[in-house]
């Protein structure tokens, strides 16, 4: 518990990120430049839908990072609840936005790839609507911090909203499995292990890596806005409480 | 990579619009920060 203490203490976090960031970038580089050179010229194009798989290295990669941003969302809004600690809610808040960005992006790359692929850009199929169902929680989750003055208050109601909305992840992870949809269900993280091609799951997963790393090194400069923001406000507060 | 694919314009967009918007959110932290870390200085030092 002391050593949660510890690493949760604004200033002892700003320097570790301050040390982790420069390698941090430098792997998110090397990472994404690998990831993209094999999933645009050395991967083979699929024997049915040709040209068009190369979409799925972006589409899945940002769909999985919008369910795993939600759900550690969900997991800091918990420990807010729980410890009370003010750094958890600064941290779910600060990863807000790039859950949303990526969950846009899922649903925009995936569109684009329904056109050629299914003949629409839209379908209200089961794992569709799920992911639309995320867009609208972290639009909401946004929403409320937004609209409280007190920050206290506005914490409260968007830890709520983090935690129902964690219901959401299952679903959109099994729609596949329980409803009958037009989307294909899942080829790399299933029981049986993974039903791609290595010539294909490389680039896929070097492509998740790279996300990955990004939303770290984006998510850690985040937090450390989100601490800066804090200190200014208390700062106000002080000077406005001194006169 | 075939760019004379019927379907190479839709992987183009993927792609095109992926990196818009990783860059805009890369470049809205960069500059949010810049904006906070300016702000605090002069906070912290007017006691305002």
């Amino acid at each position: 518990m002391q050593t949660f203490e510890i690493l949760a203490n604004p200033n002892f976090f700003m320097r570790v990120a301050r040390a982790i960031l420069p390698w941090g970038w430098a792997a998110t580089v090397i990472t994404l430049g690998a990831g993209l050179y094999l999933a645009l010229f050395t991967s083979p194009a699929d024997y049915q839908q040709g040209e068009t798989v190369r979409i799925m290295y972006v589409h899945v990669p940002a769909a999985w990072m919008a369910l795993f941003i939600y759900v550690l969302m969900a997991v800091s809004s918990a420990v807010a609840l729980i410890f009370r600690h003010p750094l958890a809610d600064a941290a779910a808040k600060a990863a807000a936005p790039f859950g949303a960005a990526f969950c846009f992006l899922s649903l925009a790359t995936g569109s684009i790839w329904g056109k050629p692929m299914w003949g629409t850009w839209w379908v209200w199929d089961a794992r569709l609507t799920s992911m639309f169902v995320l867009m609208l929680l972290y639009l909401g989750y946004m929403a409320v911090w937004r609209a409280f003055d007190d920050p206290h208050r506005a914490a409260g109601l968007a830890r709520v909203v983090a935690l129902v909305g964690v219901i959401n992840i299952p679903i959109v992870k099994f729609s596949v499995d329980w409803w009958n949809t037009l989307h294909q269900p899942a080829s790399v993280v299933k029981m049986s292990g993974p039903a791609i091609d290595p010539a294909m799951l490389w680039p896929l997963l070097l492509m998740a890596l790279g996300y990955t790393l990004l939303f770290i090194c984006l998510h850690l400069m985040a937090i450390g806005n989100e601490i800066t923001a804090r200190k200014i406000r208390a700062a106000r507060l002080r000077a406005v409480g001194a006169h | 990579m075939d760019t004379t694919s019927p379907h190479f314009a839709y992987v183009l967009a993927s792609y095109v619009l992926s990196g818009a918007v990783l860059l805009g959110l890369l470049l809205w932290t960069v500059v949010r920060k810049r904006n906070l870390d300016a702000e605090a200085r002069r906070v912290l030092k007017s006691g305002e």
